[in-house]
């Protein structure tokens, strides 16, 4: 027999009056969208909110391109980003690293904002924004506010909202036409949550060289890892595979590594390397292929 | 004890081409219940309610091993809803009978309820029903239970040292079984090469997708009622010692199963459903949540298996000397048989003259393990395949070649003294499997390498012969002709109700949709013994062919004087009976065959054959027959993450005939699925007696995306002893998988892994350890 | 903790209840909806059994609260066809021996179905992808696959088939 605690429910129809409503409905208040993070750990008994604030009705799920930015409504689903032109152009690791997540019915359901806003170590999302050095939107009881990806999540299933704040935007820079990228991930089944993530991008100059490379590894950690300084040497290098299994092997090395259950720190430290290599190759050869995906 | 029934076995063997003539077209409609399952439909255990309905709540333990000081109730009683809390004081007769091998093997009484101790994570120590599930969860997490945590032992190893903590009065080791036969000693001292090595494997969960669920009451007549989801009707027994009720006042419906694999071959909710009834005199409805079933429901035994096999240099064996000890967790259940089918098994489809087998079960503070698909013949599979494969590797010989050099044949001896009976059709399995597999692939993409690899098999069908196993069925027709089987056989998705229509309807030319099989009922239809042991097809379907035959011949007088034929010119097919351009029908022959006083109805009984096993000698029958089987694989493995990617698959198996090729050929994907999730990924993970995980998403059965599609090949060789010559396929397919893939593994990377799941994670562990050796041996 | 009163459309009837905030949509489609087909086989929206389609879409009904889909129309399997009628993709998976147990198969119909009105022309892998969510332990998914292909092929021409394509949305 299945059931969450008893809590309150209400649906917001603007971002204000959700902010209202969970404002109004104390700490143990939270907002659902998709539902695909919170609402099992409720069936679980693992969490035991007091009240639901429904976003569905709260705005638009709208994907736009705003100057050079691609802006996300923080209710757009994970399905949506797997198949929106405007997101394959403009950041195609979001489109490949969506296609990854859970299931069919976790990827209709589950949303941009909701995934970021659980602090999941695993979110695919998560380790794409801070590898695009996206920008969080929020609005909370003191107004708006704009949040780096990479300070988002401060500990497991932890982040820097605020009670009642909610994430309204994601922004994320497009990527240029120099630019390749790749997201990898490894789990122990598909679908299932990520034993190791790699995102991966570099930026050729016109000399076909590498300008810039950023390398964020997922899964490992509470938090997505930013290791782009480890892919330091790269830069103003033509990129090969040797250099770049180079790269990944230092960072891997490097790299802090939670415990896990099923895999042991050493194994995932193997996939680490393996993952930051294929993925910054991958993006590599996409990058000289001058299209964002092969 | 009777003769088994050779008129049934004779008429199979002697017209081969006529059965396959019978059975060559396909049946004309389809079966009900898979119709109602595609539909959503079928009414499964939980998919019945009865007003006044009370959900009931299974209290359960939560550490390995510790002595109950003191359970108060009180506070769980007051919850607002709940009719009972109960706990062992409230149980008339508090014990299951584990009723062991059947060859005096000591029983050892499981509690229904723990009493002052508990021996494993997840036992159940108390019971409640509410007027709601949710108030039921209340009262239960409000039973105090005051523990008092003792030692506990969780290997087997450790349990079958002098100073392990008991975990019975009795000592640790519960049951050994030992045969041989030869001189072993003496032919392994005159092998030309000895191969040892100890294989693993572990505890796994039947994974069905429909959770344990039942529902009881207590009917107008004063019979306690169970409608559950079970393999085992006969369990109507046991709920009425347990209750002291007369036999007669208990009665077990099984609902149509969303899966068993011998997980519903015990008793699950059955007992704790009957309590509650009982107590409350309200109907009480109780369904297992997936964490609950994952903790606390019984496994598959751990294997360890130490293997020594003596071999010529041409590869023929002359020595096998197997130890196998088996984890039977805290309570024995049906532990002693499995470990003896590993035993007699454990020598696998290869000549041996000389050898000696010993296999052991060791209690410890885990969850209980018993039957799952396979039945210890299956883990064994793992041991001798690999062997073969080690010693066809240290001969440089062919495997293949190996295998055909040792294969049985009709006639030879068992390391029980006992010879085959049947033909064995393993050389042809390994030849075709090998063949469909075609040339070998390509590697998908750089940083992988491909392998192939294969492995033989045989696996009983039918229970031990020393059981005297019987099944019964009625079939009788009604006046318009149309025909009720009854039989008290469970169907776990396999088309047990369906077969028995297929069988009757082919001897008494009724078809599938004017027949009606009513099953699973322990007081409505004749029993047939539970659906496990791939027995049922051999059972009650050569029991509802004999009371179909018994049924003609019974028909035939009266047909024949009404169409002014001979007997022997009749002809029964599509709802009619002809003879010489003259018919009638079905309904006009039963009829007038009542009007005569002839009753169109028979009740039955088959036997199965019997045999003695002395389990002093470990000679004697074991079982009555086997499948012979071999799987082949193309795998990909990943250098650098260990993961597998299995490109292609094929099982191929005797079936001796098939009553419906495709239900067969689904047998074997089903079944070769489960083996392939053994082989490469299932785990039930415990750590000192306590689950890591009991989320499903944490117990990584394979899904679509993980298998490639499996080429599934019934082969009609050799008859066996089911109906028309079938031999059982419920079980044999899960058996060679996982040393398969070992092989194929072994073959696209150069590792041997002899524990299993083979994990990415120890497949990449196993090359790099062996690339470090390498690297230091080449420095 | 109030009650909701929600209503929605399931199969295309109405369907009105007044429940607690924290019942599930397979609690209220089982208990209130007498929708039996739909399955709870582990509470956590990993088996599928309990797949509905929501508005169209393939949802966790065990993890989705009965309020929040107040207003929306679900399918379960028995939606798929009128009573004692069967849907091609039925018939299909009688011819094939799709479902032995049937526990996983109104979840698996249901997002075979979804999965191909969107892609009429997936190719088998594809399919094999898409349900992916939805677990079997009885027939290792090939004959699923075979009687969804062979369902993908009998599709009214231009709707489906093995043309050549990209196969998906």
């Amino acid at each position: 027999m299945y059931s969450s605690e008893p809590f309150d429910y209400a649906r917001a129809g603007s971002w204000e009056e959700a902010v209202r409503l969970l404002e109004h409905g104390g700490e143990d208040a939270r907002p659902i969208a998709g539902g695909q993070s919170l609402v099992p750990m409720m069936m679980l008994r693992l969490a035991a909110p007091s009240m639901l604030v429904d976003l569905c009705d709260a705005a638009e799920r709208t994907v736009s391109v705003s100057g050079e930015e691609l802006v996300l409504s923080a209710l757009v689903r994970h399905a949506d980003l797997e198949s929106s032109e405007a997101v394959r152009d403009h950041c195609p690791m979001l489109a490949e690293a969506a296609s990854q997540i859970g299931n069919v019915r976790v990827r209709r359901r589950g949303t941009i904002g909701g995934s970021l806003a659980h602090g999941e170590p695993t979110a695919e999302l998560a380790t794409v924004a801070v590898a695009q050095r996206a920008i969080v939107r929020t609005l909370g009881p003191a107004g708006e506010r704009s949040i780096p990806a990479g300070e988002l999540i401060v500990g497991h299933l932890t982040t820097c909202l605020e009670p009642a704040e909610l994430i309204t935007e994601v922004r994320i820079p497009i990527s240029g036409s120099r630019q390749g990228s790749c997201f990898l991930e490894i789990a122990r089944r598909a679908g299932d949550f990520a034993l190791a993530e790699a995102a991966a991008s570099v930026t050729l100059g016109d000399d076909g060289r590498c300008e810039a490379a950023r390398v964020v590894v997922g899964a490992v950690s509470h938090r997505p890892l930013d290791v782009s300084e480890g892919a330091a040497r790269l830069l103003g290098e033509v990129l090969t595979e040797p250099a770049i299994r180079e790269v990944a092997a230092a960072v891997a090395a490097e790299v802090q590594i939670g415990p896990h259950t099923h895999a042991s720190e050493e194994y995932r430290r193997t996939l680490t390397n393996v993952l930051v290599s294929r993925a910054l190759w991958t993006a590599a050869r996409r990058a000289m292929n001058g299209s964002g995906l092969p | 004890m009777a003769a088994p029934d050779r008129a049934v076995l004779e008429t199979a063997v002697e017209a081969p081409e006529r059965a396959l003539d019978e059975l060559g077209r396909e049946p004309a409609a389809h079966h009900r219940d898979f119709v109602e399952k595609v539909c959503g439909t079928l009414p499964y255990a939980d998919d019945w309610g009865l007003p006044g309905m009370l959900h009931g709540v299974v209290v359960r333990a939560r550490l390995p091993s510790a002595r109950i000081v003191s359970i108060d109730v009180r506070a769980a009683r007051a919850v607002e809803g709940v009719h009972a809390v109960m706990t062992a004081a409230d149980v008339p007769y508090n014990g299951i009978l584990d009723e062991a091998s059947g060859l005096g093997v000591d029983a050892i009484v499981q509690p229904v309820l723990a009493e002052d101790r508990v021996r494993y994570d997840g036992e159940p120590v108390a019971l409640v029903a509410a007027e709601t599930p949710q108030a039921a969860l209340e009262a239960a997490a409000l039973v105090d239970v005051d523990y008092e945590e003792l030692p506990g032992v969780f290997e087997p190893e450790q349990a079958l040292r002098d100073d392990a903590p008991a975990v019975h009065p009795g000592g640790n080791r519960y049951v050994t079984w030992r045969s041989s036969i030869g001189d072993v000693d003496a032919a392994m001292r005159s092998a030309d090469l000895v191969v040892e090595e100890t294989y693993r494997t572990q505890r796994v969960d039947h994974a069905y997708l429909e959770p344990e669920a039942g529902i009881g009451w207590i009917d107008s007549d004063g019979v306690l009622t169970l409608r559950v989801s079970t393999q085992v009707i006969e369990h109507a027994r046991e709920v009425a010692e347990i209750l002291r009720l007369p036999h007669s006042r208990v009665r077990v419906i099984a609902s149509y199963m969303g899966g068993g694999f011998g997980g519903k071959e015990d008793m699950t909710v059955e007992p704790f459903i009957a309590l509650l009834v009982w107590r409350t005199r309200r109907p009480v409805r109780m369904v297992w949540t997936r964490q609950e079933s994952l903790l606390a429901r019984h496994k598959r035994h751990p294997f360890t298996m130490r293997y020594r096999t003596g071999v010529r240099r041409d590869g023929t064996i002359v020595a096998q000397d197997v130890r196998i000890i088996g984890d039977a967790g805290a309570y024995p259940l049906l532990s002693s048989r499995v470990l003896f089918a590993a035993a007699v098994n454990a020598t696998g489809p290869y000549r041996v003259a000389d050898a000696r087998v010993e296999s052991v079960a060791v209690f410890t503070n885990t969850v209980p393990t018993s039957a799952f698909r396979g039945f210890g013949a299956m883990q064994v599979v793992f041991g001798y395949e690999s062997q073969m494969d080690r010693i066809a590797q240290l001969l440089e010989l062919d495997p293949a070649e190996v295998r055909r050099r040792n294969f049985v044949a009709r006639g030879d001896l068992r390391v029980t003294g006992e010879a085959l009976d049947t033909g064995v059709g393993v050389e042809e399995c390994m030849r075709r499997a090998l063949a469909e597999l075609g040339p070998r692939p390509r590697p998908s993409r750089p940083g992988t390498r491909v392998g192939r690899g294969f492995a033989c098999s045989m696996q009983p069908y039918g229970r031990s012969v020393f059981f005297a196993d019987r099944a019964s069925a009625w079939i009788g027709l009604e006046h318009d002709g149309t025909m009720v089987i009854r039989a008290g056989v469970t169907d776990l998705g396999a088309g047990q109700a369906a077969s028995l229509a297929d069988i009757a309807g082919e001897v008494l030319g009724v078809t599938a949709d004017r027949t009606t099989v009513h099953i699973g009922d322990s007081a409505l239809t004749p029993l047939t013994g539970g659906t496990f042991a791939t027995r049922q097809l051999y059972m009650s379907g050569n029991a509802v062919l004999k009371v179909a035959r018994a049924l003609r011949a019974k028909l035939e007088a009266v047909a024949a004087a009404l169409l002014e034929c001979d007997p022997e010119a009749l002809e029964f097919s599509d709802n009619r009976v002809r003879a010489g351009g003259r018919s009638i029908t079905i309904g006009e022959l039963a009829r007038a065959a009542e009007h005569q006083g002839v009753m169109p109805y028979v009740h039955d009984t088959f036997e199965a054959e019997t045999g003695e096993f002395d389990r002093e000698t470990g000679r004697g029958r074991s079982f009555p027959d086997y499948t012979y089987g071999a799987h082949a694989a193309d795998v990909e493995v990943d250098e650098l993450t260990g993961q597998v990617r299995i490109l292609a698959y094929v099982a191929c198996h005797d079936v001796g005939r098939a009553i419906d090729m495709r239900r067969v050929e689904g047998q074997i994907q089903g079944a070769a699925a489960q083996g392939i999730g053994y082989a490469l990924s299932e785990q039930v993970e415990l750590v000192d007696g306590v689950a890591s995980s009991t989320l499903f998403a944490e117990y990584l059965i394979p899904v679509s995306v993980d298998l490639p599609d499996i080429r599934a090949i019934g082969l009609e060789l050799h008859p066996g002893k089911g109906p028309l010559g079938a031999r059982g396929i419920g079980e044999p397919p899960i058996g060679p998988c996982a040393p398969a893939l070992a092989a194929a593994i072994e073959d696209a990377v150069g590792v041997r892994l002899v524990q299993l799941p083979m994990t990415p994670e120890r497949v990449q562990r196993a090359l790099a350890d062996t690339r470090a050796r390498d690297e230091r041996a080449g420095a | 903790m109030s009650a909701h009163e929600v209503a929605l459309t399931v199969n295309g009837r109405p369907l009105r209840a007044t429940v607690q905030a924290n019942a599930s949509l397979l609690e209220l489609l089982r208990t209130h909806g007498g929708a039996t087909e739909v399955k709870l086989g582990c509470g956590e929206g990993v088996c599928g059994t309990c797949t509905v389609l929501l508005d169209g879409e393939p949802v966790n009904s065990c993890l989705t609260f009965a309020v929040q889909v107040d207003g929306r129309s679900v399918t379960t399997v028995r939606g798929l066809a009128g009573p004692g009628e069967l849907h091609p993709l039925q018939e299909s998976f009688l011819r094939h021996g799709g479902a032995q147990c049937g526990f996983c198969t109104p979840g698996m119909l249901l997002t075979a179905k979804w999965y191909m009105d969107a892609n009429p022309h997936a190719d088998r892998e594809q399919i094999r992808q898409a349900l992916s969510g939805n677990l079997c332990r009885c027939t290792g998914y090939t004959k699923i696959l075979d009687a969804i292909e062979e369902y993908r092929d009998r599709l009214p021409t231009g709707a489906g088939g093995q043309e050549a394509s990209d196969g998906g949305a």
